[in-house]
């Protein structure tokens, strides 16, 4: 490591200071669990350490009348253990549930998940769905960007995502999310779904949200499968029918990666167990 | 050089630190507090784990200087009186303990998950040290073990 100097950030307002001044030879940290290993393998040599995970605004859960506000510092943890996230956005939750391990979630943040950019990141396909705007502050002001953007209007080196913000759900839309890993604790996303589906009085769908994690550069929307599901009702045979139209935009999409005929086999499982739990939802009242 | 100071194992240490310091190798090759056991230094297997501020968290991904007004308790502070803890009682008592490198982490897991839960179902034990790995037991004697230590600490033992 070649870390110069390290601050132990109270206040946004410092850190946006700090940046500024600093910029690219300065790192943000917060739960560390990705960014003490690059640290250690010099994959990334900062001079400068700011850490940001004692800033009690950016420890918020906050909700108003239509939205949920997430401050960029929650844990993985935070989330799991907050009632807001059971119900219909039991998604949200059954993402942040499947991070790493125990030990990674109490320190893991949702911003951290987004800043660092991993194309497997768990909590992101189900943000994404629920069409989630963040909030980036720098010395110059302040951005709000949709997070599905977010991949190819990365952040300055100047920046700190400070809030990530979604509507609330109403009682006829459901998020749900599924994720195939090599075991169930402690393992990196193969690959991850998450669907935010409407449905309305005739049980058809009225709107839907699709959006995948590791199914290439970066975590985002299945529109093609989202134009396929609109208006169709929930059953086996709409389910299967999207499965191959998410395969075939993925034939395109990694064309040539040594990964696709696995990914698109594997696919087919996960998008079937996330779409199988409107049939039930459809049918049944909700048991969670 | 960094000043911070933080309670570990409830005695208060004020120290100069490397900026470039991980908690691990504060409390190892600062403290001598070498229980903790650093595996895989890259969160994985939960050998490094303490407990900070109430909760677990690998101090392989931790820097020394965020450790700063830290309160933080390792295996070594387990032990109350010249008696140990009954965790480790029980996973003597039960036969959890093979070659032993896990064994910090695990019990540290273990106190956690009884802290925040006093009776936990056997599902809930399995998630509560599902980032701890062992390679010589096969995880059922430590459920086995945080079974007994309820009894245990229920006993008053």
């Amino acid at each position: 490591m070649t870390l110069k100097e390290v601050y132990n950030s109270r206040s946004v307002e410092e850190v946006v200071g700090l940046l500024g001044e600093y910029g690219s030879e300065a790192k943000l940290i917060s739960g560390g669990t990705d960014i003490v290993i690059e640290l250690k393998n010099k994959k990334i040599t900062p001079k400068i350490l700011i850490d940001i995970s004692k800033i009690e605004e950016l420890k918020k859960i906050k909700e108003d009348e239509n939205h949920i506000i997430l401050g960029s510092g929650v844990t993985f943890t935070e989330i799991t253990e907050n009632p807001l996230f059971k119900g219909n956005l039991h998604g949200l939750h059954k993402a942040c549930k499947m991070v790493g391990s125990p030990q990674i979630r109490n320190k893991g943040t949702i911003g951290g998940n987004i800043a660092n950019g991993s194309s497997a990141a768990d909590s992101i396909p189900p943000l994404i769905a629920l069409g989630a705007i963040i909030k980036i502050c720098s010395i110059e002001g302040t951005r709000e960007i949709p997070l599905e953007d977010y991949y190819i209007n990365k952040l300055k080196s100047n920046e700190i995502i400070t809030e990530i913000k979604f509507e609330k759900l109403n009682k006829n839309q459901n998020l749900n999310f599924a994720k195939l890993g090599l075991r169930k604790a402690l393992a990196i996303s193969r690959l991850s779904i998450a669907s935010l589906i409407e449905l309305n009085e005739e049980g058809l769908i009225e709107n839907v949200t699709i959006s995948s994690g590791a199914l290439g550069k970066y975590p985002m929307r299945e529109k093609e499968v989202e134009e396929y599901l609109i208006n169709k009702e929930i059953n086996e045979t709409t389910i299967e029918e999207a499965i191959t139209v998410l395969q075939n935009s993925m034939d395109e999409r990694l064309k040539g990666r040594s990964t696709l005929p696995y990914k698109r086999v594997a696919v087919s499982s996960i998008l079937r167990e996330n779409l199988k739990e409107f049939i039930k939802t459809r049918t049944e009242v909700r048991a969670w | 050089m960094v000043n911070i100071s933080l309670i570990v194992n409830e005695k208060l240490f004020e120290v100069s630190v490397s900026e470039n310091l991980r908690l691990i190798d504060l409390l190892r090759d600062e403290l001598g507090l070498i229980g903790t056991k650093e595996g895989c230094g890259e969160g994985e297997c939960g050998a490094c784990t303490v407990i900070m501020d109430g909760e677990t968290v690998n101090s392989c991904l931790v820097m020394a200087f965020q450790a700063n007004g830290s309160n933080i308790l390792t295996i070594e502070g387990m032990e109350k009186e010249g008696k140990i803890h009954p965790i480790q009682q029980a996973y003597i008592d039960v036969g959890a303990v093979q070659c032993g490198f896990c064994i910090p982490g695990m019990v540290l897991s273990t106190k956690a998950l009884l802290d925040k839960k006093p009776h936990p179902s056997k599902d809930e034990i399995r998630e509560g040290i599902s980032g701890n790995l062992c390679r010589c037991t096969g995880y059922n004697k430590m459920i086995y073990a945080a079974e007994k230590a309820i009894e245990y600490m229920e006993e008053g033992k």
